[in-house]
């Protein structure tokens, strides 16, 4: 008995003492605020454009999506990954700062400061989750048995909901450490919480210059660890699903092709490769913006998807559905809602940079529209319908 | 307890509900299990791991003369390394599709080290010449 309350004396001096051996002075209030403060602010981009993605992809059907600016998915969603990249080092530092937290004793107070801490880890959980599953996914390294877009898209409600209750708690601290001069703080912690902070930028700063050029074309040759180049892919331009992969490399290539427009149209179409060259040809310049968060300009010619829903005699107000020859998969299909199919900038394209489309960009006809998540570019089409 | 106090707590809570409540309700895609066992494991690896890792490194550097640089120099090294890993390890190629991972990550992480190397190795050499000159 009294050797074991001596046991469980000395466990408890050994983890009221832990605390205290973390001697460094960043493991501070004024350290973390700091870096709180930057982590909420790139938790918050996250959250705003993941859930904008998402809605994108699976709109209400009360919404209906600008189909401009061309370029809006591109810059949100580049916001989203890369933005998200340079969350990582700020998390890791931040975490690091107040590790010597987890080792408080007692570990709980009272029930609200379990009820504090277990948030807490719902926080930290969501964050390295969050972080870790993303990095995971633009590298195309599914290691999970869920899938990637669900368990991220409600994980971040987790993570964003634990951030709000966990600013409510500490604002007062943040506020203390940030905005209150104090008097005698003495030179070297400042100069070592400088440095501290200016290394945790310099490593956030270095990995958005080694990754953003997977979206900024002009910094391309700069993206040496980002998984994907602008310029690299057939036709010079990178490629999610291979015709390969699609199981398409033969039905694509059926001379008894056709294009189909049906359903609540006037006059049903079926054309074939040659039919389609003959309709009149536009050419634009259209991002393929994927949601993993690269993206690239190009310059697309085909047949205005307005155009052929007039010839078919659409009503203005229908939903078009686009299908693709692929048999299977999530994508193999895509809704283009009023705003976008009638926008002239949406082709039906048949060729691109000038040459026909490459297997693996859609031949032999894709859809491209603005402001538009990549994977709604359906690929090897062969059937509009028209509700 | 104040109104902009509740009104969090209430956003908050809504929020992580809401995310629970998906994630049990979809489950056919989130798979709990698997989700439980990543969350919890994201968290054991880093708190039972990488933070260890860290401090046994940090402990090692502090008894360097002038450690700042040093650590500095590690730290960003150390933070580079893990976003690039996936991308080194390559784990997501594909044969059909050569635009998925296209580069040489192995070789370009290594470029990225040296220069950061080189600029611990800068930083040192041109705070002792400082030192140096101060003593003189």
């Amino acid at each position: 008995m009294a050797r074991d309350f001596a046991v469980r004396r000395r466990i408890e001096t050994l983890a009221r003492s832990i605390p205290g051996r973390f001697t460094s002075t960043l493991h501070s209030e004024k350290v973390a605020a700091r870096l709180g403060v930057w982590l909420g602010i790139g938790f918050t981009v996250a959250f705003v454009t993941g859930l904008f993605s998402h809605f994108m992809q699976h709109p209400p059907a009360w919404a209906a999506w600008p189909s401009g600016p061309v370029d809006l998915y591109r810059v949100t969603q580049g916001l989203h990954v890369i933005g998200g990249l340079a969350t990582i080092p700020l998390l890791f530092a931040k975490l690091w700062t107040v590790y010597p937290k987890l080792w408080q004793w007692p570990p709980f107070r009272s029930l609200s400061h379990a009820v504090e801490r277990a948030l807490v880890l719902v926080l930290v959980g969501g964050a390295l989750f969050q972080a870790i599953t993303g990095l995971l996914n633009i590298s195309y390294a599914y290691l999970w048995p869920f899938s990637f877009t669900a368990a991220h898209y409600w994980t971040a409600y987790l993570l964003y909901g634990a951030l709000v209750i966990h600013v409510v708690n500490e604002w007062a601290k943040v506020r203390r450490a940030l905005w209150t001069k104090e008097r005698v703080e003495p030179p070297h912690e400042v100069t070592a919480r400088r440095r501290f902070l200016g290394t945790v930028a310099a490593a956030s700063g270095l990995t958005v210059l080694f990754t953003v050029g997977e979206t900024v074309a002009p910094l391309s040759r700069l993206a040496v660890l980002a998984p994907r180049n602008p310029r690299i892919g057939p036709q010079g331009l990178p490629v999610n699903k291979s015709a390969a992969a699609a199981g398409v490399t033969t039905v694509i290539r059926d001379p008894g092709y056709r294009l189909t427009v049906t359903g609540a149209v006037r006059t049903p179409l079926s054309l074939t490769y040659a039919d389609l060259l003959r309709l009149p040809q536009h050419t634009v310049r259209l991002p393929i913006s994927c949601v993993e968060g690269w993206s690239v300009e190009a310059e697309w010619s085909g047949i205005r998807l307005r155009d052929l829903a007039e010839m078919a005699g659409v009503a203005p107000d229908a939903v078009l559905t686009v299908e693709s020859l692929e048999k299977g998969g999530s994508y193999r299909s895509s809704e283009v809602r009023p705003p976008h199919w009638n926008d002239p900038l949406t082709l039906l394209a048949l060729r691109v940079g000038g040459a026909p489309l490459a297997p693996d960009h859609g031949f032999p006809v894709r859809l491209i529209a603005p402001n538009r998540p990549g994977v709604l570019q359906t690929k090897w089409v062969s059937k509009v319908v028209a509700a | 307890m104040t109104i902009p106090r509740l009104l969090g707590y209430g956003l908050g809570g809504g929020l992580i509900a809401t995310g629970f409540a998906g994630l049990i309700a979809d489950a056919r895609h989130t798979d709990p299990l698997g989700w439980a066992l990543w969350f919890g494991g994201v968290i054991a690896a880093h708190d039972a791991v990488l933070v260890p890792l860290v401090l046994l490194t940090g402990v090692a550097v502090g008894r360097l003369r002038r450690p700042s640089p040093v650590r500095a120099g590690l730290t960003i090294a150390a933070l580079l390394s893990f976003v690039a890993l996936p991308m080194v390890a390559g784990i997501g190629r594909r044969a059909d599709n050569p635009s998925l991972l296209p580069l040489d990550y192995g070789r370009n992480l290594l470029v990225v080290l040296s220069l950061i190397a080189l600029g611990t190795a800068l930083t040192a050499i041109a705070g002792r010449l400082r030192a140096r000159r101060r003593r003189c």
